[in-house]
């Protein structure tokens, strides 16, 4: 980021001339985003790259307008334009506003931390990235016996991301989160039939993530599973029945149809054209959701997580927020904006993934809260069901209520125990249904990653989203192309 | 100072370290309106310059990204990689710079009217605003963006080029009760009708998708509107990159050109040398002169998209598509036909126009199956009327079978680009046969 302690009096000097030239609440942020990513495919390197940089952020609020301008170029002059960039954008905003932007009150941080990095992602080479690469390949084309592996991909990235944010109202913060990140796609075929698989890994830390994770043998194992339902996986029973969804399918719901529609800016209609509205309005907190078993928690402060931060980028604590408590409609996720809207106090929920964005309200862990049986326990009483472990297909309509997940690794279960391979199922089911119904839930909580999209520009941000393993009842099963 | 000197400055800077290098520079203006309820909710402004590099040593193959342009701290990175280019392995993917046919290419189509509306970029948004009320709309949302570039590249095999272009984008999404219309316009220089026209058809779709009609799940005959089939077009341009069919993410990898891969109605290209669509450029990123190209032509696959290294891997020529590693398509055309937008519910007679969606998502690029979710309306048709609204749907299919499927288009295209169409677009409303239909049963 080079030496914040020069910016900073720069920055204290744009933010007294922002509040001069009328400006009611300046915020500048220096950020960078560095790292670098090696791409293979087949146990062969495609390339290696990296990238780098950073710059400023400034937003400013003027009578009620909301004005964002960015710069790469750091000399003086460069970044005096931005300030009154923002001013006059925010300005000539506050001209057409009836509705005037304000921000909450809050008790503000000065702080400064950094995610912990057991094994520095600096040290970790691409040479020794390259051998990572080919020993999970080869491992995994080991493990497929009656297929063919026709394509094995694999990357992996480094992100360092650093920022400094200074608050015309206090706020002084200055963080450094390291990341790692490995994404693959395989594809077995046999036969003309194919069956593809991708999956990602991701975390915040250093280089001893990779021996965390077990990328070989979990991916391996799972390869030799997948074979199995490709070769012998019968068509799914096409009627209402009890469903177990595995925890990567939980975890994925709980972002879609838990998290998405309690982001305030979707509930007040701020993504109304982009990423959309929510069935959540301002008057349903309180109401139900689902059944009692049905909490949702949303935590930027999971040490290792890929969302993990401790502070967002307005200055405000980060903390965990019980999106759904025990079956209802409890908090939303809030920045300073909405938090004023609806007359709360924000919780924290403000990020921006470059510093050519403005910070929105941004998910970080979410997770369905576990319960206590065991994973045998939660099917041992299903005369007849269905356990859907992982998915590929999925998507969900734009004020987050009708979901759709296609299984990839599924199977019968039988008088409580899991019986033959199925291909392709496909649940369908409204967010109402899905939490209405969800009637056991084990204690094998376990997080996926992934990067959520949202606003324009676009900004992805990494996210990690989990839960146990549930129980659906009554749930109705379709086929891939009926 | 101009992009193509910074460019230059900084291949100068790295070239005797390596067997051959790209350079290219991007400086940027752009301003972004986000329109919240008929009023600006931020207006954003960036000012910036971003260098990129690609790097090529006895095999190996670097890129590199960087949001500055200063000089210093390129050849610190590139110097960096060089040190340890020798220890690594060479690259699967690496084929050295190509000569250039052209070695100099100087284009400027900016548009000077939006560089002026930079500055107040508001202006434009009120006629389609008011448009989008008077048709039926009761609140509004959307993005204008407005953008300047001076996009540069030098390379060691000679290549110099250098090219100013704009960029305007503008997509509202009117609401009437719970019922919604969203259009949207990219376009290189500024043409007020077309953005009036943004407003109205938002209006419109709105207020036609306020009734409510009785659906149930099952095979429709469908018609796709423009914004539908600009976002299936973006995900076959993804799939129609060489590199996707190599690492497993296109059912195209199992055709080879001549096959056929669509109905005779169906043809798909890449048009980087149309002006009026904001992504044309005039050179690819290795300096190769891009060129208008059917991807698809009547239904037959013509070529993949390439770079010098997929085109050498395929045992093909470049196509003006380099990406450096991924090639990707400029803007996107889709065939028109004959009929026109007032014909099609009665072309259609019994079916579903869906009028825009999002989220398409695939179980299995190798197969193409997928499935998209319906936003704003989907409307049923009987007898060659429209009957009124179904809600949020979703079309169930794989590309394979739904590009086979198609049977007529209109003649009328519109220039889609928004937030799920991110490569422009060219396209028709679309009439396709047969096409699986899906919602929760209840």
């Amino acid at each position: 980021m080079g030496d914040p302690f020069v910016y900073e009096d720069v920055f204290l000097k744009l933010i007294d001339r922002g509040l001069k030239n009328g400006a009611s609440y300046v915020e500048v942020r220096l950020q960078t985003d560095e790292g670098s990513s090696i791409t293979m495919r087949n146990g062969k390197v495609l390339g290696f790259s990296t990238f780098g940089g950073g710059g400023v952020g400034i937003r400013a609020l003027v009578e009620g307008g909301m004005g964002f301008a960015s710069t790469n170029k750091m000399d003086g002059d460069s970044l005096d334009k931005a300030l009154a960039s923002a001013v006059s954008a925010a300005r000539s905003a506050s001209r057409l506003k009836k509705r005037k932007i304000g921000l909450s009150d809050e008790r503000l941080a000065r702080a400064s931390y950094e995610a912990y990095q057991k094994k520095r992602l600096e040290d970790l080479s691409f040479e020794f990235l390259t051998e990572e690469g080919k020993r999970v390949e080869s491992e995994v084309r080991d493990s497929v016996k009656r297929t063919k592996l026709s394509v094995f991909s694999i990357s992996f990235s480094t992100h360092i991301q650093e920022k400094l944010i200074l608050t015309s109202d206090g706020a002084h913060i200055s963080s450094k989160v390291p990341r790692l990140y490995a994404s693959l796609n395989f594809v077995l075929e046999d036969g003309g039939k194919t069956m593809q698989r991708w999956r990602e890994y991701s975390g915040s830390g250093g280089a001893e993530l990779l021996e965390e994770w077990k990328i070989e043998s979990e991916v391996s194992e799972e390869a030799k599973r997948l074979e199995t339902v490709m070769l012998f996986g019968v068509s799914p029973p096409k009627e209402k029945l009890d469903v177990v969804l595995g925890q990567e399918i939980v975890g994925l719901a709980m972002h879609e149809s838990s998290g998405h529609p309690m982001e305030a800016d979707r509930i007040l209609g701020r993504e109304a054209a982009q990423a959309g509205e929510s069935f959540v309005k301002p008057e349903s907190f309180g109401t139900k959701i689902g059944s009692p078993l049905v909490t949702v928690i949303e935590d930027p402060t999971i040490p290792g997580s890929s969302g993990f931060y401790l502070f967002d980028d307005e200055g405000v604590p980060a903390k965990p927020r019980y999106l759904y408590k025990e079956g209802y409609i409890n908090e939303p996720l809030l920045n300073r904006e909405t938090a004023f809207m609806l007359a709360r106090k924000s919780n924290g929920s403000a990020r921006a993934m470059s510093y050519a964005a403005e910070p929105l309200v941004r998910m970080s862990n979410t997770y369905l809260e576990p319960g206590d049986k065991s994973f045998e326990e939660l099917i041992e009483d299903i005369s007849f069901g269905i356990y859907m472990r992982s998915y590929m297909e999925w998507n969900i309509d734009d004020i987050r209520w009708n979901q759709r997940y296609v299984g990839l690794e599924s199977y019968i279960i039988k008088n409580g125990e899991i019986g033959d391979p199925v291909r392709n199922p496909v649940m369908e089911v409204t967010t109402g249904e899905f939490y209405g119904k969800l009637f056991a839930k084990d204690k094998n909580l376990k997080f996926f990653p992934g990067t959520c999209g949202k606003g324009e520009p676009h900004q992805g941000v990494p996210v990690w989203f989990g839960g146990p393993n549930v129980r659906l009842i009554g749930i109705g099963i379709k086929s891939l192309g009926d | 100072m101009l992009a193509l000197e910074i460019a230059s400055q900084i291949l100068n800077s790295i070239k005797r370290s390596w067997s051959d290098a790209a350079v290219a520079v991007i400086e940027r203006e752009r301003s972004l309106v986000k329109v919240w309820d008929g009023e600006p909710a931020v207006i954003q402004r960036w000012s910036t310059v971003d260098s990129y590099l690609r790097l090529g040593i006895e095999g190996r193959l670097f890129i590199i990204e960087l949001a500055t342009s200063d000089p210093r701290k390129i050849a610190e990175e590139a110097g960096r990689l060089e040190r340890i280019a020798k220890k690594i392995e060479p690259s699967d993917l690496y084929s050295p710079l190509p000569s250039p046919d052209v070695p100099s290419m100087h284009q400027s189509c900016a548009d000077r009217r939006i560089a002026e509306y930079l500055q107040n970029p508001v202006r434009l948004l009120e006629e389609p605003i008011s448009e989008a009320m008077s048709a039926g709309g009761e609140r509004v949302s959307g993005t204008l963006t407005l953008e300047v570039t001076n996009r540069a590249l030098a390379t060691t095999t000679g290549f110099e080029g250098t090219e100013d272009r704009s960029s305007l984008g503008l997509h509202l999404r009117a609401f009437k009760d719970s019922s919604s219309g969203h259009w949207s316009f990219g376009s290189s220089n500024i043409d007020e009708g077309a953005l009036k026209e943004v407003g109205r058809k938002a209006g419109e779709i709105a207020d036609l998708s306020k009734k409510i009609a009785d659906f149930s799940p099952g095979k429709y005959d469908v018609v796709l509107s423009p914004m539908v089939m600009g976002n299936l077009a973006n995900v076959l341009a993804m799939m129609s990159s060489a590199l996707a069919s190599m690492i497993g993410y296109s059912f195209l990898a199992k055709y080879k050109p001549g096959d056929e891969v669509a109905s005779e109605a169906f043809s798909f290209y890449d048009r980087p040398r149309d002006p009026s669509l904001p992504g044309s450029a005039s050179f690819d990123d290795e300096g190769v002169e891009t060129w208008d190209k059917a991807v698809i032509e009547r239904g037959k696959l013509i070529t993949l998209l390439h770079n010098t290294a997929t085109a050498s891997k395929f045992g093909s020529k470049s196509t003006g598509n380099a990406g450096w590693m991924m090639p990707r398509a400029w803007n996107l055309e889709i065939s028109q036909g004959d009929l026109k937008e007032e014909e099609l519910a009665e072309e259609l007679k019994n079916g579903i126009m869906v009028m825009n969606n999002w989220y398409t998502r695939l179980q299995n690029y190798v197969e193409g199956q997928f499935s998209t979710v319906s936003r704003d309306a989907a409307l049923l048709v009987r007898n060659g009327e429209i009957i009124g609204n179904v809600g949020r749907v979703r079309v169930a299919s794989s590309f394979p079978r739904l590009l086979s499927s198609i049977e007529q288009m209109t003649r009328e295209r519109n220039n889609v680009w928004w937030w799920e169409v991110e490569i422009p677009t060219r396209a028709p409303f679309s009439l396709i046969r047969g096409v699986e239909i899906t919602r929760p049963e209840v």
